[in-house]
């Protein structure tokens, strides 16, 4: 843990990183500021700061690669990219079949500068992690929903012969994909705390019938009630940091997701007309809430496994004690 | 004493005594309830359970707030009480224990705890609702006392109190929030009527009041005079931590016993998914919350949050119940559908009581989003 006079430094120093710059040179200046440092010595203030800034400045990093490098104990040399399950997916983007390895996932934007790509791959019930040359794969630039994110479409078949891979422990890639979806679920939270503030900003501006769209019970209520879903959501990364299981993991990711849907829509109506042009910078943040949904896991699908996960064991398991 | 070593004393504690803690039948009335919650009370106190977390002064044993919201968690979660009607007690003894004069307060708290008396909270009246600084109930000062003159109604346990904590009207007829004033009255005194409602869940849980001329001590007066609106501020914090945290170990244990309940097939995974994640949400933030009281923070708006996520949790829990058990719920008789139904419409209570869910929405609005006035 980082001692506060360090955290209230290192806050700022992220802050002013994060809202300044995005994609390739956020990295850089992250690098710069020693965030790989703070990720291997409190990894909860690390990720859970960065990314609750990435959301609320829309920003983007490769970030998201560092977090399952180092959890996966894989320091690899900076050029070491990662493949990251494909949309909607938490299961790991390659397999092996016969001696090919099959890539299907997604990479962010730094990844076609690299010379290596990380990735995990299922081998019958085992997990291996193989790092291939990048040049082995085709990246097909997404535009999709949210261009500014610049991912890619990862896909590939290559004779596993030629990977470097090394077996996992078997829980060591549901813990990478708890770790993620926390870091995911902070950026949702914080994409969705901007939505509030901007959608907040605008009904204390805009005036009809003679008096700010704010005094009307109905704006009001709708943004209260994208708070009380937020502060839900956080609140559960919060519990989810303290238990570490991928449980609470996938249900914090979950309510975060859901929590960016309320706000998107909420904030959405109370900024009426302006809030649907692009002269407005709404739009963006309701892209990438919808893209960060889907990355490792989307609310609804994580919701139903876990319905379907309690049915089965007719169990509630007694999460977040006090 | 940590929460540790209370939770494992306490868990071991009640294995051993769990079966003189156990209600008789499941759909006990609401005198049942009664008696059963007076000997979980007195048995816990004497355990020295109930004393812990609360300040010797008032009989306690000291400790962190964090200990009695396990307690009520712990005993919620073994069904061996009601928890609207324990969660009582975290309502109104923290309020005594802020405004009453030292003496009154050591001489009442411990009977509240140790399950010799009922008290109650007498704030709404017929023209008062969600409007709570237009009550008019008044106190007139007479030369021996406060002489209360008026009605109040919705308030819970009233026909089984010895005591009520009464919001009065001292100042002038539209002094709203400033002229109100809370006194602790003896519902023995004379002049008081009170009349039980029958609600839709089947219970008289509270009841009308009727006060003519009832006279109360000076040394009765909660706070200073026209300082009633600040008691009741304060109070409501209190119903939106501890006594919440023990609601939400009751909708987790009415959920998980729903999953065993329901025929297979009867129940949506998504939506049994969804309120899971609601319940889980709820404790995280309420949990927050409690270490929040525990570590001396002064609680206010924010605890509309948590408000909000309960009755939302509550509403969606028993929801999921009328789709898993809709038979048991619609036509049979038997004592465990019995309760099921009343656990099914008194949610339905879960948005109104307390602060309805659309105040709780511009408290939100007001003072945590900073938006303004209403009007």
């Amino acid at each position: 843990m980082m001692d506060p006079a360090d955290l209230i430094l290192f806050e700022r120093s992220l802050e002013h990183a994060v809202a300044t710059h995005s994609g390739r040179p956020l990295d850089t200046a992250l690098l710069e500021l020693g965030w790989d440092h703070a990720l291997a010595l409190d990894p909860q203030t690390a990720v859970a700061t960065l990314f609750r800034l990435q959301g609320s400045e829309h920003a983007s990093s490769s970030s998201l690669d560092h977090v399952l490098l180092h959890h996966l104990e894989l320091k690899g040399s900076p050029v070491t990219g990662v493949v990251l399950p494909t949309l909607g997916q938490w299961a790991p983007p390659g397999e092996l079949e016969g001696d090919e390895l099959v890539v299907r996932g997604l990479g962010g934007a730094a990844l076609q500068d690299q010379r290596e790509a990380l990735v995990v791959a299922r081998n019958g019930g085992a997990v291996i992690a193989a790092v291939v040359p990048t040049a082995g794969l085709a990246l097909r630039p997404i535009h999709g929903m949210d261009p500014e994110l610049g991912l890619r479409e990862v896909t590939g078949r290559l004779r596993h012969g030629s990977a470097a891979r090394q077996e996992l422990p078997p829980s060591v890639w549901s813990s990478s994909v708890a770790l993620c979806q926390l870091a995911v679920g902070h950026e949702l939270v914080g994409a969705s705390r901007t939505m509030l503030e901007l959608a907040r900003q605008h009904a204390l501006e805009r005036t009809q019938f003679d008096q700010i769209i704010g005094k009307f019970q109905a704006v009001r209520h709708r943004l209260a009630e994208t708070l009380v879903a937020i502060e839900a959501a956080d609140a559960m990364l919060g519990a989810a940091w303290e238990d570490g299981s991928p449980t609470t993991a996938a249900v914090a990711k979950a309510l975060a997701g859901r929590a960016a849907r309320t706000a998107a829509r909420h904030c959405q109506q109370v900024l009426a007309g302006i809030g649907f042009t692009t002269e407005h910078e709404f739009h963006r943040y309701v892209r990438r809430v919808l893209v960060l949904d889907a990355l490792f896991g989307a609310s609804r699908s994580l919701t139903k496994d876990l319905g379907v996960e309690l049915l089965t064991s007719q169990r509630l398991p007694a999460l977040v004690p006090l | 004493m940590e929460l540790a070593e209370f939770r494992l004393a306490l868990d071991s504690w009640l294995d051993e005594n769990e079966h003189r803690l156990t209600p008789d039948r499941a759909a006990a009335t609401l005198d049942e309830q009664m008696a059963h919650l007076a000997t979980v009370k007195r048995l816990t106190y004497e355990a020295g359970f109930m004393r812990w977390g609360w300040p010797p002064r008032v009989g306690g044993l000291g400790g962190s707030t964090l200990l009695r919201a396990y307690l009520g968690e712990a005993l919620t979660a073994r069904d061996l009480v009601e928890p609207g009607i324990y969660s009582m007690t975290e309502v109104l003894a923290p309020t005594m224990i802020d405004y009453a004069t030292p003496e009154l307060a050591a001489a009442m708290v411990p009977r509240l705890l140790r399950g010799d008396e009922t008290w109650c909270q007498g704030f709404s009246e017929p023209g008062t609702g969600s409007n709570l600084a237009s009550l008019s109930c008044r106190a007139t000062r007479t030369a021996g006392g406060w002489q209360v003159t008026g009605q109040k109604v919705w308030t819970s346990l009233a026909q089984f109190a010895q005591r009520c904590v009464l919001l009065t009207r001292t100042g002038a007829p539209d002094s709203a929030h400033k002229g109100i004033t809370a006194l602790f009255v003896d519902m023995e005194s004379p002049g008081i009527t009170v009349r039980p409602i029958e609600t839709m869940h089947g219970a008289a849980e509270f009841s009308e009041v009727f006060f003519d001329d009832v006279d109360v001590p000076f040394d009765r007066t909660l706070g200073e005079e026209g300082q009633g609106w600040a008691v009741a501020m304060d109070l409501l914090p209190y119903e939106r931590s501890t006594a919440l945290w023990h609601r939400a170990a009751f909708l987790h244990r009415r959920l998980a016993r729903l999953l065993r309940a329901a025929p297979p097939g009867a129940l949506d995974p998504a939506a049994v998914g969804e309120v899971a994640q609601l319940l889980y949400a709820l404790r995280a933030r309420s949990r927050n919350t409690q270490r929040r009281l525990a570590g001396g923070e002064r609680l206010g708006p924010e605890t509309s949050i948590d408000k909000v996520l309960v009755a939302t949790a509550e509403q969606a829990v028993f929801d999921l119940v009328a789709d898993g058990l809709s038979t048991d719920i619609l036509i049979e008789d038997d004592p465990i559908s019995e309760r099921w139904r009343r656990e099914f419409l008194y949610s339905r209570a879960a948005t109104i009581y307390g602060g309805t869910a659309e105040i709780q929405r511009n408290i939100i609005a007001r003072r945590l989003l900073d938006l303004g006035p209403e009007r």
